[in-house]
């Protein structure tokens, strides 16, 4: 089968050059020219690798990663024009698979490609890609990161957005106050519970029918909070 | 009354009134001059004196009369009158309230001659701004409750100046960031500016390069069109930066000679046209055969940067050069019809490193075209500015003095002096 790439860079002859050396290699190419367009195409197109540049308008490489790693585990080499260790560390941090760093000769260039994609075969990790999540009346789409209750949108902020993805990538799991406040706001909160009860009582009010009797975040007295398999 | 409730006549309402009308003249100061005034007015109301000063502390230490007021008794002696200096000075040393009578001669005589100060300094922890001294002619002598009330605007005088401190220096730091940010902005610019040609250059000559596939006519003449573009890209950007430095260091050298403008615009438009088919250029002389005292390099060198912007920011639009004469002056206009300059952005474009934000990636730059123009026309002793319309275009104009002497002389070499950023 031939693999699909997606490549991703703001200036186009960046990806001319990447599309043009692709080709000889039988790949298939989707091209995307900002962060945000990139994480639309993974959502709807699924492909299997992607080739993301760092600096770019509209969404960054970085935050466009991060944003892919929210629903699926696609194959991605970060390109970057820095060759500096801190940005390659962030890249690697926030999902990356690997990295090319510019000016790279197209046959580098094609050879990581090829080291990654074998990898991702030989892991033999059934990709899991889920753009849409359901949950009852709730929906959430990662791509767009929007949040809708019986097909309305709800506004949440980027906090709240977090503390949701926390329950919804965890499905089933408990999770402690501790782990929410330090994956959510950061370390130094650790014990600061009464800011996670504010923001889920504020989620509560904006997702759930009857906040007093919540469906998708389910208080486990002296555990913690579950969104629970339905 | 009950046991809890305070005497009403123990709260004075005047006083109350006098102290809430200074708290907020000190909230609404933005400098002391007319804010101390206003206090002096609406305290005189509750608290009598003749005199009242006050010093600042200068750099050296010395305290120097900021504002001063005659009010009472004996408005028309001026200089003779008493204005309190060594008691600001003792009470600004000490830090603390200094009270003082003095007799100056027979008091019976003229009741001038006794006085009696009271003597406040204005400091806030270790910070010393001045003193404030009042003072009376024949008395009576300060009570302790107008003591307290002195003491009040003091301190409310004091943290006035220690705010307006504060607020200069934010003020400086904010200038001092901004210049920061924009250098730091600059080298971001620059190391990005540099590596994208480069990976270009590299990227499609590796590509080319490839033993294991070939590429037919058409797309071998592709990519070697994008690495000569790439590489005049990378060569103006390394003249620009080489510019812009010997620009600051001084060393720019002109060749000054007198040349016939309508030729070296002809020879400039006749060149863009050849390597940017694309760009229309209309070249108007309105007054055939003006001669200017010039660097022709460097004038042309002006002229390509304003096209190359109409290139980068008005894409599709024609340009109109004309050239005329006004006064002493020719006057060559370069005009675009494209989105123009936001009036925000005018006045910064020549400024070094100035660059007008949210520009997509295919204008690119880096802050130093217009600046380079605006100093080589200095180093003419002409002019160049900018106006626009948005939605109409813009329109650079560029003014050289006709008067041959006094661009520079035949063959002397003009160094430019720049100030640092």
């Amino acid at each position: 089968m031939t693999a699909q790439i997606l490549v991703v860079d703001d200036e186009p002859r960046y990806v001319r050059l990447m599309e043009a050396n692709l080709l000889t290699e039988d790949y298939d190419v989707l091209r995307a020219y900002d962060g945000q367009k990139a994480v639309e195409t993974v959502a709807e197109n699924h492909p299997d690798l992607v080739l993301l540049d760092v600096m770019m308008p509209i969404l960054d490489g970085i935050t466009a990663c991060e944003r892919i790693r929210e629903f699926s585990n696609v194959p991605i080499i970060m390109v970057t024009a820095k060759g500096e260790e801190r940005d390659r560390i962030r890249g690697l941090d926030v999902g990356a698979d690997d990295y090319v760093v510019k000016p790279f000769s197209a046959t580098e260039l094609l050879a990581r490609v090829r080291a990654v994609l074998r990898r991702a075969e030989s892991n033999g990790s059934a990709s899991f890609q889920q753009p849409v999540f359901n949950h009852g009346n709730l929906k959430i789409d990662f791509a767009k990161a929007e949040v809708f209750r019986d097909e309305k949108m709800v506004y949440l902020s980027a906090t709240e957005y977090r503390l949701l993805l926390q329950f919804a990538q965890n499905l089933g799991d408990i999770l402690s106050s501790e782990d929410l406040l330090v994956n959510v706001w950061g370390e130094e909160y650790r014990n600061d519970k009464e800011i996670l009860w504010v923001s889920i009582s504020r989620l509560r009010h904006k997702l759930e029918d009857d906040p007093r009797n919540p469906q998708h975040i389910v208080t486990r007295s002296g555990l913690g909070y579950t969104m629970p398999k339905i | 009354m009950t046991e809890n409730t305070i005497p009403s006549d123990l709260i004075n309402l005047q006083l109350i009134e006098t102290l809430d009308e200074i708290g907020e003249i000190i909230f609404r100061a933005k400098e002391i001059d007319s804010c101390i005034d206003q206090i002096m007015k609406s305290v005189r109301k509750i608290f009598i004196f003749d005199n009242v000063v006050l010093y600042l502390r200068q750099k050296d230490d010395q305290l120097e009369p900021k504002y001063a007021r005659a009010i009472g008794r004996g408005r028309s002696s001026e200089t003779d009158l008493a204005w309190g200096e060594t008691i600001a000075n003792d009470s600004l040393q000490k830090n603390e309230i200094i009270i003082r009578k003095e007799i100056d001669g027979d008091y019976t005589v003229n009741r001038m001659r006794l006085r009696y100060f009271i003597g406040l300094p204005l400091a806030i922890d270790d910070e010393k701004y001045g003193s404030l001294v009042f003072v009376r002619y024949g008395g009576p002598p300060y009570l302790s409750d107008q003591t307290q009330l002195c003491k009040y605007i003091a301190r409310n005088l004091s943290h006035l100046l220690d705010r307006i401190k504060l607020h200069q220096k934010v003020n400086s730091l904010k200038h001092e960031l901004q210049l920061k940010l924009m250098q730091d902005d600059f080298v971001a610019t620059i190391s990005h500016e540099l590596r994208t040609p480069l990976g270009f250059i590299k990227g499609y000559a590796t590509t080319l390069l490839r033993e294991d596939t070939s590429w037919d006519g058409d797309t071998r003449r592709e990519f070697l069109n994008i690495i000569d573009e790439e590489t005049d890209r990378l060569r103006e950007l390394i003249d620009n930066l080489l510019d812009s430095s010997r620009l600051q260091s001084g060393t720019l050298r002109m060749e000054f000679q007198h040349v016939r403008l309508e030729e070296l615009l002809r020879v400039v438009c006749i060149r863009a046209q050849t390597f940017h088919e694309y760009q229309e250029i209309d070249l108007e002389i309105e007054k055939p055969g003006i001669t200017v005292q010039i660097d022709p390099a460097r004038i042309e060198q002006v002229i390509e940067n304003l096209l190359s912007n109409a290139r980068k920011y008005a894409p599709d639009s024609k340009v109109k050069i004309t050239l005329s004469q006004e006064d002493n002056h020719a006057h060559i206009r370069v005009r675009d019809f494209g989105p123009g300059i936001d009036p925000d952005h005018l006045d910064h474009i020549f400024e070094r490193f100035y660059r007008i934000p949210d520009q997509t990636k295919s204008t690119r730059g880096t802050g130093l075209g217009l600046f380079i123009c605006k100093r080589i026309i200095q180093a003419h002793n002409g002019e160049i500015f900018a106006e626009s319309i948005p939605g109409e275009g813009s329109i650079f104009h560029i003014k050289l003095s006709l008067d041959l002497s006094r661009n520079g002389d035949k063959k002397k070499t003009l160094v430019l002096m720049e100030e640092k950023i």
